[in-house]
């Protein structure tokens, strides 16, 4: 919801229709509401409200349409434009709507995006939000709110997003744990698990506990690991020096243990990495916050960037399949895990080959495919 | 909003008088490629060198201010550039006899300004250009075109066109021997990169060798174009014989353009490695890139591969426990002697590269690759899957043998142009 103007169409085309920001302001208004059922993960299915802000409508809204369109409410998406021509009458219509939102539906969450950014000049941006934020923040009395500025023109509107369905889904921290072992089978420093048509984060990997060393091989070789060759570099880099590990120094299985087994997985490299605490040390301060120092923003410039280029692709009529680099600062593979998800691998280290990272990729589906059967929908 | 990410050097030096200093003076010492950008005021000429050669956005060029002197910028690519950009006010009398060390002079006309004055300007200057360099190129670039649809562009084209010959015609007959080349352009799609592009082609001497190169390669690898683009400003400096298509144009300009802003996401720290294994002379210390400080262990004594002459180096910001059993190179002393790279020729034995597939529609799919070829330049081609996926290797071996056709010829102009 948001006053007549405000973005919110737009922002629903740019992220689940794939419009391009430039085609954007070719919308007309929303009339009433419009519902958009959007699948989301496969068995998830988002049903999208664009509530039309002129004020005829947010009267009724307010009134006669009550029940009807706060009730059962999951998430309620209040957009607020950052030059907005009459700030009092904006407020007014959200405090109303929150009231009725307490009223019907009071275990909504609220989120609040003050839209149109890129209309402040760049050097002011942060105070402007910030004075904002505040002036909602108050408005908004003692309901817990999430705020975030947002334009459609670069990568905020994604993080926006991208955090307000995070909050969703229902099994973030088994993705997240899968994730993990995927990003500790390919030596990754990161997983990125994006939804296939919006491109918004649905998960990430969690960073490695110590440093970024790449994380010691395990013992059963159920599958026969493409990583050999590499997984014995990387101990070599660790220092070891030939040293036998606990486990022995074979392959890394790929396909990650069903869940009972998972425990004793991770239990097993943490008493690993203890006993080798030396080389931990050694390999530079371990400390609990990003080693890589890697950009803060990069999740929502690679939907962004994935997104546009997409687009680009649909507009020589060709759709963009599989993306895989080998840069100067890292290599990384981008492709499709399950039907509705896309992952990243994103990788530091300079011996691990593309080809290796796919096949792993293509080894974990089963499992993430799953995952994702289980989930249903409360 | 300049950016400079370590592959191009741009320097801008404004000059307070309408005289530019002569060429001789440019830093470097290169006999560079003059390129003059003229136009009445407000045309576009600051806006078209900003995004193309700055990294400016298109969007943001809205808040760029009028030039008031002439700036010149240096710009390197394939060949070294000069481009000057001058204001609207500028009258070609006051350039006058330095006209004759450009070899291209482009003058930006805003579509929608159909009045008289740009054309009796673009006379004038035909007029100069005659007297003082008749050999040069001269391009006009019939800019801002995305403001009207496409019926009426093209319209609008034509009209100048046919108007700018007329008053040529009628100024003097003599006129009539200088070419001028048109072009529909606009910054907001991939059209001014095509028509800058086919301006810097004009310029290169070397352009037939390198499209040479690409034909062969386009032969062997049964690929249906490639282009070999300027990484920073996207333009393509030589393509196969084949005819360009400008979609195919744009994918390509916009999958740079998304691997040039996919770079610095994920750089990391702490674990980015240089990865730059040469071979060399024995001995000879690795290019140090990163972390000088920290000291260097040379692997290939310890990692399972049997690599002999090839040193791998990753930067461990601590100290090893076990030394570098071999070679004498310094681990604690780098030298970073290799970047000028005329005492010793080492050869970088790792070039970025990334491959995108795209399933198909009508015909059969394609994949999308870049091979990074010279720290300037980029190779980008497309090839069908099936071909891509199962002969990769012969790819990227004919690939080599391209990159090592381009950097010799490179070497060459380079040789050349710094006075050799």
């Amino acid at each position: 919801m948001g006053a007549s103007g405000s973005g919110k169409t737009s922002m629903r085309s740019l992220i689940f229709s794939n419009n391009p920001a430039s085609l954007t302001s070719r919308l007309g208004a929303t009339i009433d509401v419009e519902q958009n059922h959007v699948r989301f993960l496969g068995d998830l299915i988002l049903n999208l409200w664009d509530c039309g802000g002129q004020d005829a409508f947010m009267d009724s809204y307010l009134s006669t349409q009550q029940s009807t369109i706060f009730s059962h409410v999951g998430v309620l998406i209040y957009v607020f434009e950052v030059m907005s021509q009459n700030m009092q009458k904006d407020l007014e219509y959200y405090t109303d709507c929150l009231k009725a939102l307490r009223k019907y539906s009071p275990e909504a969450s609220v989120f609040l995006l003050v839209h149109k950014m890129d209309l402040v000049r760049a050097p002011q941006r942060r105070t402007v939000l910030d004075k904002k934020m505040r002036e909602l923040k108050q408005v908004s009395g003692e309901m817990a709110v999430t705020l975030f500025g947002t334009s459609i023109y670069d990568e905020t509107l994604y993080k926006a997003w991208s955090n307000i369905v995070h909050t969703l889904i229902p099994n973030v921290s088994i993705l997240t744990k899968h994730l993990t072992t995927l990003a500790d089978a390919c030596s990754a420093t990161e997983v990125v698990l994006f939804e296939r048509t919006t491109f918004l984060v649905i998960a990430t990997s969690a960073p490695p506990p110590t440093t970024t060393e790449p994380p010691q091989p395990i013992s059963p070789p159920t599958v026969p690991s493409p990583n050999t060759s590499e997984g014995s570099t990387s101990s070599h880099r660790n220092a070891f020096s030939g040293s036998s590990t606990p486990f022995g120094p074979t392959s890394r299985t790929t396909s990650p243990p069903p869940p009972p087994v998972t425990s004793p997985l991770s239990s097993s490299t943490l008493d690993f990495s203890d006993d080798q605490s030396v080389t931990q040390d050694a390999n530079g301060d371990p400390t609990p916050s990003d080693p890589h120092q890697l950009d803060a923003t990069r999740y929502e410039r690679t939907s962004e960037l994935i997104k546009a280029f997409k687009h680009t692709c649909a507009r020589v009529r060709d759709e963009f399949h599989t993306l895989e680099m080998e840069l100067a600062d890292f290599t990384a593979v981008l492709d499709e895990l399950t039907k509705n998800t896309y992952v990243l691998v994103v990788v530091h280290n300079p011996t691990i080959e593309t080809a290796a990272l796919r096949m792993n990729i293509r080894l974990a589906r089963k499992k993430f495919e799953e995952i994702q059967g289980d989930n249903v929908v409360a | 909003m300049a950016t400079s990410n370590g592959y191009g050097s741009i320097s801008s030096t404004s000059l307070a008088t309408a005289q530019p200093q002569p060429s001789g003076d440019s830093s470097d010492n290169v006999i560079r490629t003059k390129i003059l950008l003229v136009g009445l005021r407000k045309s576009g000429k600051t806006s078209i060198y900003e995004t193309l050669f700055n990294d400016c956005d298109p969007k943001q060029t809205f808040y760029l201010d009028t030039s008031t002197r002439i700036t010149r910028h240096t710009y390197d690519t394939a060949i070294p550039l000069e481009i000057w950009d001058c204001p609207g006010i500028i009258a070609p009398e006051t350039l006058g006899g330095q006209l004759s060390q450009f070899s291209s002079l482009i003058f930006v006309i805003d579509i929608q300004n159909l009045l008289q004055e740009p054309i009796a300007k673009l006379v004038d200057w035909v007029a100069a250009v005659y007297r003082y360099n008749p050999l040069m190129n001269l391009e006009v670039f019939v800019h801002k075109a995305d403001v009207l649809t496409e019926d009426y562009k093209w319209d609008a084209f034509r009209t100048i066109q046919s108007r700018v010959n007329d008053e040529i015609q009628e100024t003097s007959e003599e006129y009539e021997q200088i070419s001028v080349n048109f072009s529909l352009t606009s910054i907001y799609d991939h059209s001014l990169h095509e028509s800058f592009s086919k301006v810097l082609q004009k310029l290169m001497d070397t352009m037939p060798a390198y499209e040479e190169l690409i034909n062969v390669f386009c032969a062997n690898s049964q690929s249906s174009k490639a282009f070999l683009c300027d990484i920073k400003s996207r333009l393509y400096l030589a393509t196969d014989a084949s005819p360009v298509d400008t979609q195919d144009y744009g994918l390509c300009a916009d999958y740079l353009q998304m691997l040039n802003s996919f770079g610095p996401l994920y750089r990391s720290a702490t674990a980015s490695p240089p990865r730059h294994r040469t071979v060399g002379a024995l001995h000879s210390p690795p290019p140090e890139l990163s972390n000088p400080a920290s000291p260097i262990v040379p692997l290939s004594a310890i990692s399972s591969a049997s690599q002999t002459p090839k040193v791998q180096v990753f930067p461990i910001p601590s100290t090893s426990p076990t030394p570098p059993t071999r070679s004498s190179s310094s681990a604690s002393n780098p030298q970073p002697e290799a970047s000028t790279g005329r005492q010793q020729k080492l050869k970088n034995l790792f070039y970025p590269s990334a491959s995108t597939s795209l399933l198909p529609s009508s015909s059969s799919a394609r994949t999308l690759t870049y091979y990074l070829i010279t720290p300037h330049l980029a190779l980008l081609t497309l090839l069908p899957t099936s071909v891509f996926e199962d002969k990769r290797g012969l790819v990227e071996y004919n690939v080599v043998f391209l990159r090592e056709g381009v950097q010799e010829i490179y070497e060459v102009e380079d040789e050349l142009r710094r006075g050799g």
